[in-house]
C-alpha cells in the first residue's frame, strides 16, 4: 500500500509523495469547491464579524477587512491550483516551501466551505457511515481526505517549528 | 453639580470608560477545523507555547469557546484579524 508522505525536498521545497488517486481526485476538485466561497453560508463562515453584538463595528469590519481576507484566500487557492499542475503520474508533487501556508489555507478553506454548504455537524464528522453517492456523503468524504493532507502539512510545520 | 471655586471637575464620560474596559478575544468551536491546526494557529498568532495553545484548543473543543487573549481594543482587533485569516471563528467582546 502506498503511504502518502510530506517531507522536505532540499532546503526550499516540499515534496508530497504517494498521492493516492482518490486524494488526487479531491485535490483536483479544490478549485471547484473554492469557487463556492461567495455562497452566503460560506461567506458568513469565512468572513465573520468582529463582534457578536455591535452592528456598527461589524459594518466597518466587513468594509475594511473582509475584502482583504477574501483576496488572500483567493491568492492561496490560485497558488495551490498552479502547484497542482506539477503532479507526476506516480503521485508525486514538489512545491516551494513558501507555498506551505497557501496550501494549508486552501485545504482548510475548502473543508470549511463544504462543511457550511452541506451543514456538516460534529455527528457527521464522527460517523464512518456516509454514502459517497450522495452530495453530502461525498462532501464529508472530501472533508476527511483533504483533512488527511492538511494534518500531514500541520505535522510537518509542527516538527519544523519544534 | 456644584464645585468648589478653583477646582475643575472632569466628568468621566461613557466613551472614556469604554476605552478602559479590556476586550476579550474569543474563539468558538466548529466541527471542521482540525485540533492540531487550531493549536498551531494559537502558537503562531499569540506566540503561545504548545501546552498553552493546546489547552485553549481543548477548551474550544469541549466547552465551545475559549477566551484566548484579553487587553486593549486595537490589539484585540489585530488578533481577531489574524485568527480570521486562519479561518478560525473568532470575535472580540468587552470584558464584563
Amino acid at each position: 500500500m502506498i503511504q502518502m508522505r510530506v517531507e522536505a525536498d532540499g532546503p526550499k521545497h516540499i515534496r508530497i509523495s504517494g498521492i493516492h488517486p482518490v486524494m488526487l481526485d479531491c485535490l483536483h476538485a479544490l478549485p471547484e469547491i473554492l469557487e463556492q466561497r461567495d455562497s452566503p453560508a460560506a461567506r458568513k463562515r469565512l468572513l465573520p464579524d468582529l463582534t457578536t453584538t455591535d452592528a456598527n463595528l461589524n459594518a466597518e469590519w466587513q468594509l475594511a477587512v473582509a475584502p482583504e481576507l477574501r483576496h488572500a484566500f483567493v491568492a492561496a487557492g490560485d497558488t495551490v491550483a498552479r502547484d497542482l499542475t506539477g503532479v507526476t503520474a506516480d503521485g508525486q508533487l514538489i512545491f516551494v516551501a513558501e507555498h506551505l501556508n497557501a496550501w494549508m489555507s486552501a485545504l482548510n478553506e475548502a473543508r470549511l466551505i463544504l462543511g457550511e454548504i452541506f451543514h456538516i455537524t460534529d455527528a457527521d464528522m464522527e460517523t464512518a457511515d456516509f454514502d459517497v453517492k450522495t452530495a453530502k456523503g461525498l462532501a464529508i468524504f472530501r472533508i476527511h481526505v483533504l483533512g488527511w493532507l492538511l494534518q500531514l502539512l500541520v505535522d510537518r510545520e509542527a516538527g519544523h517549528a519544534g | 453639580m456644584a464645585t468648589a471655586p478653583g477646582i475643575i471637575q472632569i466628568e468621566e464620560t461613557e466613551a472614556d470608560s469604554a476605552l478602559d474596559v479590556p476586550w476579550n478575544v474569543i474563539v468558538r468551536n466548529d466541527p471542521i477545523n482540525l485540533m492540531t491546526y487550531v493549536t498551531m494557529v494559537f502558537m503562531r498568532v499569540f506566540g503561545y507555547p504548545h501546552d498553552r495553545a493546546q489547552r485553549h484548543m481543548l477548551e474550544v473543543h469541549h466547552k465551545g469557546r475559549s477566551l484566548v487573549w484579553s487587553g486593549g481594543r486595537e490589539q484585540a482587533e489585530h488578533y481577531v484579524h489574524q485568527l480570521h485569516s486562519y479561518q478560525l471563528m473568532a470575535h472580540m467582546e468587552k470584558s464584563s
